[in-house]
Parts: structure tokens; sequence; C-alpha cells
């Protein structure tokens, strides 16, 4: 009988710490909210149908002592609404163009302009799409895009470079402006070599150029003999 | 007709080496301008010319891997030229090319006496402005090579490397490259070409030898020295003839006017892409 008692006891506490517990889980109403499929779900779904899987990912972090995201840069005035001013500086989006009026009828370097000018684009014609992926079009720093820096010398750049390594996709693609005063900080290895050539390249020719129209003007006027 | 006395200055192999990189230089100005202007309308009509983007790709890298050979055999070639018993006087000494105190005096008594405050110095077998010549080249053509190696296997150099450092070496291999065509088809074609005592052209590194005037007015040293030393009678050589001297100077004015051209368009083009 006595033993009946403890029985009651556990079985009530058990009871208690489950319903105790449901009040950190998710609200059931949450899982209503998404009407496709999830993210996690067409991450893996990718791993199947791409044969890439998670053991390729590498810890993020690590890559870039020197190189820091161009965060900065990001956060310019933006041109055509507050909702996309508000989205933009958001940099972990599934969907960060969600909100841009008449999205589907523009085109990516409508406002992606500088990001047209590399080597990527102007030598190999390699389109946006054929590395950032299709719509939606996730921040690179979302952590299931394939352009998340823990995978993306798998699924991106090894399309073309066989053998990437994520050592090798932290090339940066879409390079700042040299010589920019923001490159200082998002870069400094590419500001002070971009300076450090063109002071060498200005002062040769500064110094050289007068020097070898002195000399000729020397000899074309100077004293024969 | 007088025959006049010519001193020897270059061996067959220094102007064999020469000739090898005027050749490789002009190729690699030509394909690597293709490349850096393709987003341009003379780029694309250069590279067009060439045989296409793909095309001058490929020159570019084999010819930039026979300028490495180039390089190594030079650089082996320096090393004959050193006597290891006296390396001091190979170094310092008057036939040496290596910098010294000796070109920085030269070189404030230069621009002096280009604003008449003063007479020329009297220059010995190297001048200054030919040794920057020789070692701007000498240390480009590393740059050059190494950056362009890393790019050519840009995945296997990652493997040692950040792949960031691939956008730095971009920026050198194109800065450098720059650099050495304003300074080689600006400056050393001034100097060669179109100052009045070398003009229409400065026959010394095709005929390998100097006129006697030349030596005792752009040279007093070098002809002082050789005096002392009583190799004077023994450095004179027979002039070169006269088809030689055609053929030269057909090579010679294509390669500059060649040069001349890239450069022109280069400027012209210039504003429509950056150093990097």
């Amino acid at each position: 009988m006595k033993n009946m008692i403890y029985i009651y006891r556990t079985i009530v506490w058990i009871i208690f710490f489950a319903l105790l517990s449901m009040l950190f889980l998710p609200s059931p109403s949450l899982g209503q909210g998404e009407e496709v499929t999830s993210y996690i779900s067409r991450y893996g779904q990718n791993e199947v149908r791409t044969g890439y899987y998670e053991k390729y990912e590498v810890r993020p972090g690590n890559q870039r002592p020197l190189v820091r995201k161009f965060r900065s840069i990001d956060r310019e005035p933006f041109a055509y609404s507050s909702t996309a001013a508000s989205i933009r500086i958001r940099p972990r989006l599934a969907d960060p163009h969600r909100g841009i009026g008449f999205y589907n009828n523009r085109r990516c370097e409508e406002c992606h302009v500088n990001e047209t000018h590399d080597i990527h684009t102007v030598r190999e014609n390699i389109t946006g799409r054929q590395c950032h992926g299709p719509e939606p079009i996730a921040s690179i720093d979302h952590y299931y895009s394939p352009l998340n820096s823990i995978r993306r010398h798998a699924y991106v750049c090894a399309k073309c470079h066989e053998g990437a390594s994520a050592s090798f996709a932290s090339y940066v693609v879409h390079e700042p402006a040299a010589g920019a005063i923001s490159t200082r900080v998002s870069f400094p290895a590419m500001y002070y070599s971009y300076w450090f050539m063109l002071a060498l390249l200005a002062g040769t020719l500064a110094f050289f150029i007068p020097h070898s129209l002195l000399m000729g003007l020397r000899e074309l006027f100077g004293k024969k003999g | 007709m007088m025959q006049k006395t010519r001193i020897k200055r270059f061996s067959l192999l220094d102007r064999i080496f020469h000739f090898f990189l005027i050749l490789t230089f002009l190729t690699q100005t030509a394909t690597g301008f293709s490349r850096m202007f393709f987003s341009t309308v003379w780029g694309k009509a250069l590279t067009d010319v060439l045989g296409g983007y793909q095309t001058t790709t490929l020159i570019h890298k084999w010819v930039g891997v026979l300028m490495i050979w180039g390089f190594i055999f030079h650089t082996l070639y320096l090393l004959t030229r050193i006597d290891w018993k006296n390396p001091k006087t190979s170094f310092f000494g008057p036939d040496s090319i290596v910098p010294n105190f000796q070109d920085a005096k030269h070189l404030w008594q230069r621009i002096l006496w280009f604003f008449g405050l003063g007479s020329s110095p009297k220059i010995g077998r190297w001048a200054y402005w030919e040794k920057f010549d020789y070692w701007a080249v000498y240390w480009g053509m590393p740059l050059l090579a190494i950056t362009g190696l890393a790019l050519m296997y840009p995945v296997f150099t990652s493997r040692f490397v950040q792949g960031w450092t691939l956008n730095i070496a971009v920026l050198l291999h194109r800065a450098e490259a720059r650099l050495a065509v304003s300074y080689i088809f600006i400056v050393h074609f001034f100097v060669g070409h179109l100052r009045p005592s070398s003009f229409p052209m400065n026959e010394a590194m095709f005929a390998g030898s100097i006129p006697m005037e030349e030596l005792k007015k752009e040279k007093p040293a070098w002809h002082d020295q050789l005096k002392n030393e009583g190799k004077l009678e023994t450095s004179k050589v027979r002039p070169p003839s006269f088809l030689y001297k055609i053929i030269y100077f057909i090579f010679g004015y294509t390669a500059l006017g060649f040069g001349v051209y890239l450069l022109i368009n280069g400027i012209i083009y210039s504003r429509y892409i950056t150093l990097h």
C-alpha cells in the first residue's frame, strides 16, 4: 500500500515536469506560418540531389584573418523604399529581396552595379545566378545558403574550379575598390599593395620621364663636343 | 670609306638575352593588354587579332613560362660571371652592374649638368640609368613570375596560402606589368632611340659594339679604365655588316612601333579599367 503512494507521487511529478517542459517548447501555432517546405528539409533535399554532404563543411570564421566582411559598405542610403532599407542591412535573411517593389521586373545589375565589374563577370561571363542560385536568393551569411563560407567551396567554387578548398573560396570575387579608405578596414592587404604599387609606378615615371627629357634637351641644346 | 673604330660592349650571349626579352616582353604585353582591356572595344579587337580570349590566355601562360626559363638561365649566366676568388671586385668593381655610392653621386652631378650648373660626371661602363633599367627588369620578373604562376594554378596555390592572396596576386601582377610597360615603352625607348645622341637608334645592343667617339663622350671613365688596363686595343672589333645593320634596324623599329602602339592605346583606354 505504501509502495503505491510512492508510485502515484512519481507519476504526478513526471506529469508536472512534462507540463512544465511544454512551456519551453515552441508553440504549436508556429508550425502554421510556413507554407513551403522548411529550409532544413530543402537543405536535406539539396544534399541528396547534389551529392554534397556536411562532411565538406568547415568551421566558419577562420578563413579570412585579414579580410573582413564589407558590412560598412552595405550601409549606404538605399534608393527605393524604407522597407528595403531596413532589409538591406540584415545579412542573414533567407530572402533579403523580400519587400522590394517590382522585384520580379528588375535585373540584378540595376542595383548591384559594383558587383558586375569583377573578373568572373567581365572575363568569363559568369552571371549572378550561377553562383548565388535561384529565387529566393539567400544572403550569403544565411545559414543554409550555398554561399555560406562554411560550404561555399564545395557548393559554388568547385562547380568550375575542380578541387576548390575552403581556403580557395576565401578569394574575394566582388573586390572592393582597392584604393578606397573603407578598404583599409575591410581588406588591408589589398589597400596597402595598391597604394604601394601606385606610388612605385607614379614615382618611377615622375622621376625618369623628366630625367630622360632633360637629358634629351641638354644633348640637343648643350655645347657640342 | 673610312671605317670607324668600334669597341666591344655586349657579348653575343648578352644580345641573345636582350633579343629574347624583346620578343617575349612584346608578346606578353600584347596578350596581357588584350586581357586587361578585354572590357573595352580596343581590348576586344586586340583579342580577336590574337586568336580569341582563350588563345591569348594560353599564349600568355606559355610565353610566361618561357620567360621564367630565360630568367633562370640569365641568373645562372650571372653566377658564372662572378669571379668567386675575388667576389668584392666582381660586385663593386668598375665593370659591375651592382649600384653603388658612385651612382648616387653621378645622378646628382647629372642633374646639375641638366641645368648647366656643372660638368657631366665621368660615367663608367654602366651608367646609373642603365643599371636601373637592368635591375628594374630583374626584380620585376620574379614578381610577375610568382604572381603569374599563382594565378595559373589557383587551386594548388590556395593549398599553401589563403585564397584572398590571389586577389593581391592579380593586383600585383597587373600593377607591375603596367609599371614595366610604361617604363620600357616611354623611358627605355626614349633613351635608346629618341634622345639626340642615340637617334635614330642606339645600336649597341644589336651590333654589340659602340663607336670610339661614343665611348669617349658617353663613357669617359670606361675609356680611361680600358686604357689603363691596356685593353683598348684588344677590345676593338669589326663594325657590323651592312646587311645585319638593315635587319636590326627593321627589327628594332618594328618592336618600337609595336610597343608605342600598345602604349598609346593603353593610355587612351586606361580610364575604362582599374589597376586591379
